[in-house]
């Protein structure tokens, strides 16, 4: 985990609001957890409507808190979402590469984010469960965010050759979305792309830091304020790293267009 | 086009306030029906309703087994508890209540509505029972001294058992009707009568009794009986995984044994299961905690899903059998989450705890399709497993999911979402400050609440804690969710008061819940304060506190909420449905679409509804209602179609999608109305009355199956939206023309035969009898033969629609002249020539493209001077009779040049470059494709915005061919004169000319008509509703032709169908249609339920004021008793006696 080491550091610090959203079991509550606790479980239970977490990303200037939501993957949940993406400032939309109908559902997803979220919400593609595929073990594979800001990804970029014949050939390959077909799409929606394996850790970390090196600084003052922290969260089985998380006191919260729900 | 606000609010008017399943039936001021009130109340199945009710008294003896043991049958007539209420009877059910209740027709609403008060912790039904008239088995009827009718029921209680139980006293409750002689009669005839059907269900009772603990507690099997033998062999009924897996919690701190030990004890004094009497005591323990053996038990007969099991006991069985094997999306998703409920209990880490889950979830999700599975499900029938069998289980979930939670798991989940603006709202009512601090720190409380609700607290609390709730959940209903909601908020409120965001506000929460066993005040110096757990003082918090938060609370807050809750979910579904429409979509505007949208399902919601108020009416009349085997809630007492409330219809049928097109296009609307509502009062044809009829064409049919993917399955919403964009999308007229000609070509092999070019032609003149709308004009040329500015308007459109009939006449005659022959043998041969051919003729056209080239050219083969329409109906005189004059020598001419195609012998067929030439040939018919047709698509671009506006613009432009009534004359005559059929007597500027105008276009059709009659008598068939109309026609025809002036006048009488008076029934239609409906349905539940009830009513009010009198002196004439003789002060006419 790359914020370890800022916890004294005195960089300013700001809370970003984030929702997963994508089909069911695609793998959403376990990318937080692997984001927020590093652990992976085989069984986890399925999200009732959504979840909240929240873990620190600390960059070279500044650290981010961001405040997870975690939303039900379940069709029929699709309309509790609004409550949970209201003011969110990222959004991580989350496919399985496995699973085809999983990346029409999240191009959904990203359609509706992109008419009814908040303006300037930065938008991640997720395709998960790259274990499954057979570039899944090792890291040199995709993620190629499509604005290129992300540092700390390993980018090897030979992905968008290799899926088609590769999804064919090899037995043994549970691939069924190419990495270029999502890649195009990501590039022509203007979303950062990334695909990632949960349960082997790849890319996971990646993704949120990109998402934080792509926060415009504007919104972050407008958005979640920074500032002294008065509370300490300490939500059940969160790890002790996380429950030194600093609030933020939110005087600039009132900023926000009142809730109409 | 109603706006989908309004028709939200209408639709709102018809959903029942107390409970979404309660059907459209209820009286017009937004009550639930009676009916549903009482089978809410005491918690029975759909299919009862209350027959009768009356006053009564029950008297319980004391517990016999502290008196005397054994022999205590007799001694019923010691003082025992009485209790005072009334005593309501069903089909198959009999049940008291200390409740005040009544549901009898006349009843103030306050009355029915009673037990959803505040019920002080007795639940809705109050102290009493529910008793299911199969476990009678004996019901006699004493006369006391004191002239009071009494009854004495004997129950089955304890003796379905195969071996006796020791000390066993039979049930025996004795009950006081209070009422006039003839009251408690009629009331004891339908008693009898349901005792009779009930004998017929004790088998069943037996079955479901046996799978319950308490008949093994009591049979003395269990521990320590004297009768050890017989107990070794016995097993214990399944009362849940907790028996192999052992039940949550610390059973000593849970004192289970001694909560045992009462329940055993109740049970003996009160019955069990079934046959239990509710008293004090009973909620009592209910409250403490349920014994973890008993608690599956006891949840069955206070949520009534035992009532369920008892009329289909062997449902789950059978619904697992009869789906074995299949697939369906919901089990997929079911098997996505079978590892992933209550993972930490022992029970679903092995295979045994998984396998019952998945059983009970699939089975469910067939029995309640619209549902399916829901996540959430997972986690609250896990837990109900714990403590009851799969069938309990099952039953329990019906229960839930149709009664105690509508709309949780529903595919919109709106039931989740009006609950948590409830809860909001409560907590803004009960907890201002706390409502201040969350909306300023922006903390959202559904996002806390929501998984409360979901899943009943039980993946929020410690499970112990969380089947606390659950336990007077079932017997109390919904609003204990909201009470222990708001007393958490309360109990934490301090804390919640300095958390600035959801972070802080859910970590508050967590560790509440987590230490729901400590003690609530530690540092208390009084022990017995010390002792209280946090969890108590939470219960005590929730049922003191918030005692005030009643059902009825909850059910008028959901009422307020429900309009705003649905439409936001509507709006969420149109947007998210818009946005997936595909790429085809996008040649619409988004208004376009969203027009779309909202016309596509509100066609079908009313077409729904309707379907559902003629469903009802003929259930009713076939009097099958008793007979319904259903689960709580069958799907006809929700409002299909309601896109908020869950899976509604998606596909329409031809018939919704004539409907729909009705509502687009003007020339979809018939031109005559059904007869009025208030000539025929039988279902159909009042239902239809008063609203626009959609017209049936065969064009309107051809549309439909060229939209449709599948014509049987119907049309979606993508099917309607693709279609139209094809039309409307591309303001193409070589597009429209192909797409019309491609309507038309049956084969699809690229050639429409004589019978096509007859149809094209018809439809052609179907499509345009209602006017252009001005999207096409006649040449400038025979406008500047006008002059003079009023008429010259009239005339002016005068001249366009008799045009118009011209140009299909010499469409006719075009396309015969060049058509190309077929010949079956060599088709395709023939069809590339035919090709070449037309393409030929296509260009030499092109070349010479001009309007008065085309029509010598066609002059020239028709020996009459017809085809220059417009300058013969410009001529200043005789306007009227003129053109008609025309369209007969068209006719003629065109019979007469067509004649050699005409021969049967002599198959032909046009191409489409043959019909793309034909119609550019003609003026009129190309501004026909390139702007009146796609135009005539009405959708968000419709000229008249506002709502009403464009409804009432609409229906007063639908000019019919015969509103003129009968007169006949030219032009300006007809004008003044006074409509005779037209109701209403709305007569739009200009209306008489049109009228002529009319006329004249039907004589084209009936023009059309015969050249087909003679060719062909087949083809008819194919136009249902047109026939007697050109039957008539034709007849005349042949008869008058040369009288002119009678053939026209006919023309109006003698075509009924299209007669007057589709005016005035059409302007008021949508309203009136639902005051319609509503009325029929108010009117339907008077027929179909209150009669008995309103007369005995009647009769009741009468007898109270001069009963007591009337009652002594009839006593000794007992109906139906043999002789009632005094014994013991007690006369004894035996009533109803099953042994079996």
């Amino acid at each position: 985990m790359s914020e370890s080491a800022s916890a004294n550091a005195p960089k300013p610090s700001s809370s970003v609001k984030l929702v997963l959203l994508g089909e069911a079991a695609v793998g959403k509550s376990s990318l937080v957890l692997r984001f927020v606790n590093n652990d992976f479980q085989e069984n986890k239970e399925p999200t009732i409507g959504a979840a909240f977490l929240t873990q620190k990303c600390s960059l070279p200037t500044r650290t981010i808190k961001f405040e997870i939501w975690d939303t039900a993957g379940q069709e029929r949940f699709a309309s509790l979402a609004p409550m949970y993406y209201r003011n969110a400032q990222a959004a991580l939309v989350v496919y399985d590469v496995t699973k085809p109908s999983s990346l029409t559902k999240a191009k959904h997803w990203v359609a509706e984010l992109q008419r009814q979220a908040s303006p300037g919400i930065v938008i991640a593609l997720v395709g998960n469960k790259l274990d499954l595929t057979n570039d899944g073990g090792d890291v040199s594979e995709a993620a190629g965010a499509a604005q290129g800001e992300s540092e700390s990804v390993q980018n090897g970029d030979e992905g968008a050759g290799e899926e088609d014949e590769v999804q064919d050939a090899v037995s043994g390959d549970a691939r069924k979305v190419s990495t270029r077909e999502a890649t195009g799409y990501a590039e022509e929606e203007g979303l950062l792309f990334f695909e990632t394996s949960a349960k082997t850790g790849t890319n996971v970390v990646d993704v949120f830091t990109a998402i934080a090196n792509a926060i415009p600084e504007s919104s972050l003052k407008t958005g979640r304020g920074t500032g002294a922290g008065t509370g300490q969260t300490s939500l059940g089985n969160r790890s002790a790293e996380d429950s030194r998380v600093n609030l933020g006191d939110r005087n600039a919260a009132t900023a926000k267009e009142g809730c109409a729900c | 086009m109603i706006p989908w606000s309004s028709f939200v609010q209408k639709a709102q008017s018809l959903i029942d306030p107390a409970n979404f399943n309660i059907p459209a039936l209820s009286s017009p001021d937004h009550n639930p029906s009676k009916a549903s009130l009482f089978r809410q109340q005491f918690r029975l199945p759909d299919s009862q309703n209350p027959l009768q009710e009356i006053t009564a008294d029950l008297v319980l003896p004391l517990p016999s087994s502290s008196a005397n043991q054994g022999d205590g049958s007799r001694k019923v007539d010691r003082a025992g508890n009485t209790y005072t209420g009334r005593l309501h009877l069903s089909e198959r059910f009999i049940c008291f209540s200390t409740q005040p209740t009544s549901f009898i027709p006349s009843a103030t609403a306050s009355a029915s509505t009673a037990w959803t008060g505040q019920t002080h912790g007795t639940g809705p039904s109050g102290n009493g029972f529910v008793l299911p008239l199969s476990c009678i088995r004996r019901v006699e009827r004493l006369h006391s001294a004191s002239h009071v009718f009494s009854l004495a029921l004997t129950t089955w209680n304890g003796l379905l058992n195969k071996q006796q139980e020791p000390n066993l006293v039979p049930q025996r409750l004795i009950l006081q009707l209070v009422g006039s002689r003839q009251a408690c009669e009629r009331f004891c005839d339908t008693l009898k009568k349901g005792l009779r059907e009930g004998m017929k269900e004790v088998d069943n009772l037996r079955t479901v009794v046996t799978d319950c603990y308490s008949e093994y507690l009591l049979s003395g099997a269990k521990g320590k009986g004297q009768d050890g033998n017989e107990a070794d062999t016995r097993q214990p009924p399944d009362a849940g995984l907790g028996l192999i897996f052992r039940y949550p919690g610390d059973a000593r701190k849970l004192r289970d044994r001694s909560k045992m030990r009462l329940w055993g004890e109740y049970f003996r004094e009160n019955g069990r299961n079934a046959t239990l009497i509710r008293q004090p005591t009973f909620h009592k323990l209910i409250r403490v905690g349920l014994p973890n053996r008993l608690r599956g038990e006891i949840w069955e007969l206070t949520s009534g899903s035992l009532f369920l099991r008892l009329q289909s006991p062997m449902l789950y069985q059978q619904t697992l059998a009869k789906f074995d094997g299949q697939e369906s999306l919901a089990i997929d998703e079911i098997e996505k989450d079978l590892n992933r409920s209550l993972p930490e209990y022992p029970g679903f880490q092995s295979e045994e705890g998984i396998g019952r889950l998945r059983r009970v979830l699939t089975a469910y999700s067939w029995i309640d399709p619209e549902i399916g599975y829901c996540q959430a499900m997972n986690i609250v029938v896990a837990a109900l497993l714990i403590y009851m069998s799969e069938a309990q289980a099952f039953f329990l979930l019906s229960a839930l999911c149709d009664r105690l939670l509508p709309g949780y798991y529903s595919t919109t989940m709106y039931g989740t979402l009006l609950d948590q603006k409830v809860f909001e709202s409560l907590v803004e009512k009960t907890m201002p400050v706390l409502w201040d601090h969350l909306t300023k720190s922006d903390v959202q409380l559904s996002v806390v609440s929501l998984p409360w609700f979901l899943s009943l607290y039980i993946n929020s609390m410690p499970l112990v804690f969380a089947f606390r709730v659950l336990d007077v959940f079932f017997l109390e209903g919904p609003k204990v969710l909201f009470q222990v909601g708001l007393a958490i908020l309360r109990v934490n409120g301090e804390e919640l008061l300095e958390t600035q965001d959801d972070g802080t506000f859910i970590s508050v929460l967590k560790s509440y819940f987590s230490r729901l066993d400590e003690s609530a005040h530690p540092r208390s110096e009084n022990p017995k304060l010390r002792a209280i757990t946090r969890f108590q003082e939470l219960m005590v918090v929730a049922f003191k506190e918030f005692s005030g938060i009643t059902h009825s609370t909850v059910t008028e807050t959901r009422e307020k909420h429900k309009g705003a809750v649905l439409e936001n979910i509507e709006t969420f579904a149109k947007r998210t449905s818009i946005r997936n429409l595909g790429p085809e979509s996008k040649r619409l505007s988004v208004d376009d679409l969203g027009t779309i949208y909202d016309r596509f399902y509100e066609t079908l919601y009313q077409w729904e509804q309707r379907q559902r108020v003629i469903e009802e009416e003929t259930r009713r009349q076939e009097r099958k209602k008793s007979q319904r085997l259903s689960m709580l809630a069958p799907p006809a007492d929700t409002q299909v179609g309601r896109v908020g409330l869950g899976p509604s219809p998606t596909h329409m049928d031809y018939e919704a999608f004539r409907e729909f097109l009705a509502a687009t296009s003007k020339w979809a609307v018939a031109d005559s109305p059904g007869p009025s509502g208030k000539e025929s009062s039988s279902g159909k044809s009042a239902l239809w009355a008063n609203r626009r009829q959609p017209a049936d064409h065969e064009f309107m049919q051809r549309l439909y199956r060229k939209w449709a993917t599948n014509p049987e399955e119907g049309l979606n919403l993508q099917n309607v939206v693709n279609g139209l964009a094809r039309l409307k999308g591309s303001p193409d007229i070589m597009n429209n023309i192909n797409y019309f000609f491609n309507l038309y070509d049956d084969s699809g092999n690229g050639q429409v035969d004589r019978e096509g070019i007859l149809k094209i032609s018809e439809a052609l003149l179907f499509l345009s009898r209602r006017g252009f709308e001005g999207t096409i004009t006649a040449t400038p040329s025979v406008e500047n033969l006008n002059s003079t500015a009023d008429r010259d308007h009239a005339e002016n459109s005068l001249t366009t629609d008799e045009k118009f009939l011209g140009s299909v006449s010499a469409f006719i005659r075009r396309c015969f002249e060049y058509a190309d022959p077929s010949h079956p043998e060599n088709r395709k041969a023939d069809q590339q020539d035919a090709t070449a051919e037309a393409t030929e003729k296509l260009d030499s056209f092109a070349i010479g493209d001009d309007d008065e080239e085309e029509e010598d050219l066609i002059d020239v083969d028709d020996a009459k001077p017809v085809s220059s329409p417009a300058p013969d109906a410009t001529a200043q005189t005789a306007k009227s009779t003129t053109p008609e004059l025309d369209s007969h020598d068209h006719n003629r001419s065109t019979s007469e040049s067509a004649n050699p195609a005409l021969d049967p012998n002599n198959p032909l067929h046009i191409t489409l470059p043959t019909f793309r030439m034909v119609v550019l040939a003609d003026e009129l018919l190309e501004q026909f494709f390139e702007s009146y047709f796609p135009q005539s698509f009405h959708l968000s671009d419709h000229p008249h915005p506002a709502a009403l506006a464009a409804s009432s613009s609409m229906s007063s432009n639908l000019t019919t061919f015969s509103n003129l009534g009968s007169i006949r004359s030219s032009g300006l005559a007809a004008g003044s004169a006074p409509v005779a059929g037209a109701s209403g007597g709305i007569v739009p500027p200009g209306k008489g000319l049109r009228g002529v105008l009319d006329n004249i276009v039907s004589d084209g059709i009936r023009m059309a008509a015969e050249v087909k009659k003679r060719m062909d008598e087949a083809q008819r068939d194919l136009e249902r509703n047109a026939l007697s109309r050109e039957e008539d026609e034709d007849d005349e025809d042949d008869e008058d032709y040369p009288r002119r002036e009678t053939t026209a006048a006919a023309i109006p009488g003698g075509i009924p169908s299209w007669g007057a008076g589709a005016y005035g029934a059409d302007t008021e239609r949508r309203s009136v249609v639902r005051d319609a409906d509503r009325d029929l349905l108010e009117g339907a539940e008077v027929l179909g339920g209150g009669k008995e009830e309103r007369t005995s009513l009647l009769d009741g009010k009468d007898d109270a004021n001069h009963a007591p009198r009337k009652v002594s002196g009839s006593a000794a004439s007992a109906k139906d008793g043999g002789s009632p003789t005094a014994r013991d002060g007690e006369v004894i006419s035996k009533l109803v006696e099953f042994e079996s």
